[in-house]
C-alpha cells in the first residue's frame, strides 16, 4: 500500500478479504464494524455481539491468525486481512476437537459465549503448546460467559491442550463457498430503504454453490406411475413447476433458466423467495436431473440450493431419489439446521407425490397435499399454459448460529 | 453503540499522516490498535470527524535494536513484542505485556498507542517512565524527542500536539547488575490496575547505584521517583523497606479513592508492592552484575 487511502463518512468502499478461505468483496462504510460486516453482509451470525466495545469477547474472530475483537475493527481496515470465524473451524458433521469437548464437557449453556470462547481457545492452544491447566482461567480471562460458569469451560480446553502436544489442528472448515448475507453489498446506513421488490430481486446468473450446506436433504420415494412418464413430468417445466409446493414460474429466461417465486408459510413464518432457477444437467440415459437455484426474501432471508433428482424403475412403478444441499443466510437461519432439514424433506416427499398424479393423469396436479401448509400461489391453481411455472424452491434455513 | 460517522485515511507515509490530521483542523484522530479508541467512539464519548490509520505506514512496524536501545515503531503491536526475542533485552517489557488487557486486545493494540492514549492505569506509560525511554514525535513544525517522564501531563494527556504523530519509543537495554520488578493488583486480570509499581535497581560491586520506582494508577500519570537514597538508607530488603515505602505512599499516591478501593488502600497496596519490588530489582541486578 504505497497510496493514501481515503473514505468520506458518508462513502461505502470496496474492502477485499478472505472470510473463512473464502475471497470476499465487502461494501462497507468506515464506520462500520468488522463483526457487523460479518454478520449483515456474510450471513456469518457466529460471530457475537455483546458489549460492542471491547469488554465481553463475544466477537472475537482470527484476524491474520491471532484472535481480535472484531467489534474494534472497522471492515475498512480489514484489506487484504484473512479472517476465521467459528463457522471456519468445524462442521456440524466434523466438529473441531475444541468444539467436541465443549460439547463432552456442557461448557455451554445458552451457548453466547460459546463462538468467542472457542475462538480464544483455539488462538492459545496454536500459539502455545505448553499452556499449563492453572494458567487456563487467565488466558481465557478475555471472554465473559454468563451462564455456565468457567469450570466447564476450562476443563473443555484443558483437555484439548493436553490431547493435542504437537498443537491444535487448523480450523477445519475454510474453503472456498457460498457467503450469502441479509443485505447484498451495500451496509449504507443512509441510503434510502430499497423497495422490497428491489432487494428481492431475482438476479440473472444462477451460482452454483460450493463449500459446506446448511444442510442436506436426501429423499427417496416410491411412485406408482411407470418411469418413462414421470421422466417426461420431470422434462416438462410447465407440468413440472406446479408439482413443487408453493412455487411459481413466472418467467423463462433462456438456457433452461427460469425466474420464479417460491413461498414458504411456516407457523407465524412467511417467506417469499424471488429467484433463478437453472438447469444445468439433463441426462435422458441416466434419467437424471441436476438443477441449482438461488433465491431471496425481502426480509433479508437467502438461500440457495444444488439438487439432483434420479428416477429409476423400481418394482410396480419407480422410485424417485432426490438430493439437496441447501445453503441459508440472514433471518431464515433462526430456523436452525433441523427444521429447515425436516422442512425441505417434507417438501420432497409432496413433491414426489404431486410427480406422482402429474405423470398418472398427464396434467399438472390439481391439488397440493395439506401436510405442511405450504401456501400456494393462487395463480397456480390455474395449470398449465398461461403462466409458466417452475418450481425451484429452495428453502430452507441457514447456517446455524446462534 | 455504534460509531458516528467518521472519514477514513489510510496514509503510507508519516508526511502524509501528518498533512492529513491537520488537514481536520484539531477534528482528527490517529487510529492505531483501535483497542481504546474504538469503544470511546462507539459509546460516543468521542466523535472526530476523521480517522488516520498509521497501520500501513511504511517503517512503522519496524522493531530495531539501535545503539541505544529497542526501537519500536508506532504499528508495532503488544503481542508482537510480547514474543520478540530481542524484547527480552528489556525484561520489563515482557513482565508487564501479559498484564495489558488481554491476548485478544494485545493482537492488536500497539505499545505507542498504549502510550500516546496514557491511561493513568495502564503499564506501559510506567514501564516508559522507569526506563527513561525515549518517544519519537513528528508534526508539522519538524520532529522533537521526549523523555517519557516528561511526555504524560495528566489524565489521557501528553505533550503530542492533535496534528502530531508518536512515531516510535526507544527503550534502554538491561544494562549489566540491572534488576527489574514489576507487580500490579487488578480487580481480575486484565483490568486496569488499581494500583502497580515498575521498578529498576542497578547494582555495582554490591552496592546500589541506583534505584527507580514508577508507579502507576495512583495518580493521573505515571509517578517516577529516584529513590536511590531511601534504599542505600534502608537496605534491600522486603520488610526494611516497607516503612519508608509507607512514608512515600502519600506524596506517590493522591488518586481519589473509588467503589474499587479508596485512597488509603491504595496507598498501602503501593507500599507493600514498591518494597517487594524493589527488593526482587536488587537481587536480580546482584545476579546479572
Ligand atoms: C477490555 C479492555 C481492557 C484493557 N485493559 C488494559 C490494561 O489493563 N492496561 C492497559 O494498558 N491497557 C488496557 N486496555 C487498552 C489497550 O488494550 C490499548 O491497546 C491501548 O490503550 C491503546 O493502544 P491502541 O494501539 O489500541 O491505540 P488506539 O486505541 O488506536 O488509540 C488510543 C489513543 O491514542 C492515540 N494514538 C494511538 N497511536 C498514536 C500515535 N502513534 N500517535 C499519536 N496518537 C496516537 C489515538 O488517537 C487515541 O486517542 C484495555 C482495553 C480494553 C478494551
Ligand atoms: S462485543 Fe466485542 S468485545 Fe463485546
Ligand atoms: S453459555 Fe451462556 S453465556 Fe456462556
Amino acid at each position: 500500500m504505497t497510496q493514501t487511502v481515503r473514505a468520506a463518512a458518508d462513502e461505502s468502499v470496496d474492502v477485499r478479504l478472505t472470510v473463512n478461505g473464502t475471497p470476499a468483496v465487502v461494501h462497507v462504510q468506515p464506520r462500520v464494524t468488522l463483526a457487523d460486516t460479518l454478520r449483515e453482509q456474510l450471513g456469518l451470525t457466529g460471530t457475537h455481539l455483546g458489549c460492542e466495545h471491547g469488554v465481553c469477547g463475544m466477537c472475537t474472530v482470527l484476524v491474520d491468525g491471532e484472535a481480535a475483537r472484531s467489534c474494534l475493527l472497522f471492515a475498512v481496515q480489514c484489506e487484504g486481512a484473512d479472517v476465521v470465524t467459528v463457522e471456519g473451524l468445524g462442521t456440524p458433521d466434523a466438529q473441531h476437537p475444541l468444539q467436541q469437548a465443549f460439547s463432552h464437557h456442557h461448557a455451554l449453556q445458552c451457548g453466547f459465549c460459546t463462538p468467542g470462547f472457542l475462538m480464544s481457545a483455539y488462538d492459545l492452544l496454536a500459539h502455545r503448546t505448553d499452556v499449563q491447566p492453572d494458567e487456563l482461567p487467565e488466558e481465557l480471562s478475555g471472554v465473559l460467559c454468563r451462564c455456565t460458569g468457567y469450570r466447564n469451560i476450562v476443563a473443555a480446553v484443558a483437555d484439548v491442550a493436553a490431547a493435542c502436544p504437537e498443537g491444535v489442528p487448523e480450523p477445519g472448515n475454510l474453503g472456498e463457498r457460498t457467503l450469502v448475507g441479509r443485505r447484498a453489498g451495500d451496509m449504507t446506513h443512509h441510503a434510502p430503504e430499497r423497495s422490497e421488490q428491489e432487494a428481492s430481486r431475482a438476479p440473472e446468473r444462477v451460482a452454483v454453490p460450493s463449500g459446506t450446506p446448511t444442510t442436506r436433504v436426501d429423499v427417496s420415494a416410491r411412485m406408482t406411475s411407470p418411469v418413462e412418464k414421470v421422466w417426461d413430468v420431470l422434462g416438462d417445466v410447465e407440468r413440472l413447476a406446479p408439482c413443487l409446493p408453493g412455487a411459481e414460474v413466472t418467467e423463462a429466461i433462456g438456457e433452461d433458466r427460469y425466474r420464479g417465486r417460491a413461498r414458504v408459510s411456516l407457523g407465524p413464518i412467511r417467506l417469499v423467495f424471488n429467484g433463478v432457477a437453472q438447469v444445468i444437467e439433463r441426462d435422458a440415459d441416466r434419467r437424471l436431473l441436476h438443477v441449482v437455484g438461488q433465491g431471496a426474501d425481502a426480509g433479508g432471508s437467502r438461500t440457495q440450493a444444488d439438487m439432483r433428482i434420479v428416477v429409476y424403475e423400481a418394482d410396480d412403478g419407480t422410485t424417485l431419489h432426490a438430493e439437496a444441499d441447501l445453503y441459508l443466510s440472514g433471518r431464515i437461519a433462526q430456523f436452525g439446521r433441523a427444521l429447515a432439514g425436516d422442512v425441505s424433506r417434507r417438501m420432497f416427499e409432496d413433491f414426489a407425490a404431486a410427480l406422482d398424479e402429474a405423470a398418472a393423469t398427464g396434467s399438472a396436479p390439481a391439488r397440493r397435499r395439506a401436510g405442511l401448509r405450504l401456501a400456494v400461489g393462487a395463480a397456480l391453481a390455474g395449470i398449465g399454459g398461461v403462466v409458466r411455472r417452475l418450481a425451484l424452491r429452495v428453502r430452507s434455513e441457514v447456517r446455524r448460529t446462534s | 453503540m455504534k460509531a458516528a460517522p467518521f472519514a477514513y485515511v489510510r496514509p503510507a507515509t508519516v508526511a502524509d499522516a501528518v498533512a492529513a490530521l491537520a488537514e481536520t483542523g484539531g477534528d482528527g484522530k490517529v487510529l492505531a490498535g483501535g483497542q481504546s479508541l474504538v469503544p470511546v467512539l462507539a459509546m460516543r464519548l468521542g466523535r472526530p470527524g476523521t480517522l488516520v490509520d498509521v497501520n500501513a505506514i511504511a517503517g512503522l512496524d519496524e522493531l530495531a535494536t539501535t545503539d541505544v536501545g529497542l526501537r519500536v515503531g508506532a504499528a508495532v503491536r503488544q503481542r508482537r513484542l510480547e514474543h520478540e526475542p530481542a524484547a527480552r533485552a528489556v525484561p520489563l517489557l515482557g513482565m508487564a505485556l501479559p498484564f495489558v488487557g488481554h491476548r485478544e486486545l494485545r493482537s492488536r493494540g500497539t505499545v505507542c498507542g498504549s502510550l500516546a492514549h496514557a491511561d493513568p492505569a495502564a503499564e506501559l506509560p510506567a514501564v516508559a517512565c522507569c526506563l527513561n525511554a525515549t518517544l519519537d514525535v513528528t508534526g508539522r513544525r519538524g520532529n522533537r524527542t521526549v523523555p517519557a517522564p516528561e511526555f504524560f501531563t495528566g489524565a489521557m494527556t501528553t505533550v503530542l500536539e492533535p496534528d502530531e504523530l508518536l512515531t516510535a519509543v526507544t527503550f534502554p537495554l538491561a544494562r549489566a547488575g540491572e534488576g527489574f520488578g514489576f507487580a500490579e493488583v487488578a480487580r481480575r486480570h486484565g483490568d486496569f490496575a488499581l494500583a502497580g509499581v515498575v521498578t529498576r535497581v542497578r547494582v555495582t560491586d554490591g552496592v546500589v547505584a541506583e534505584a527507580v520506582l514508577a508507579a502507576f494508577g495512583v495518580s493521573d500519570r505515571p509517578v517516577v521517583r529516584d529513590v536511590t537514597d531511601v534504599v542505600r538508607a534502608h537496605g534491600t530488603e522486603t520488610g526494611a523497606l516497607r516503612d519508608p515505602m509507607n512514608q512515600f505512599a502519600a506524596d506517590v499516591v493522591d488518586t481519589a479513592g473509588d467503589a474499587h478501593g479508596s485512597t488509603a488502600y491504595r496507598r498501602r497496596l503501593f507500599a507493600a508492592l514498591a518494597a517487594r519490588e524493589l527488593a526482587a530489582a536488587y537481587r536480580k541486578g546482584s545476579e546479572t552484575q
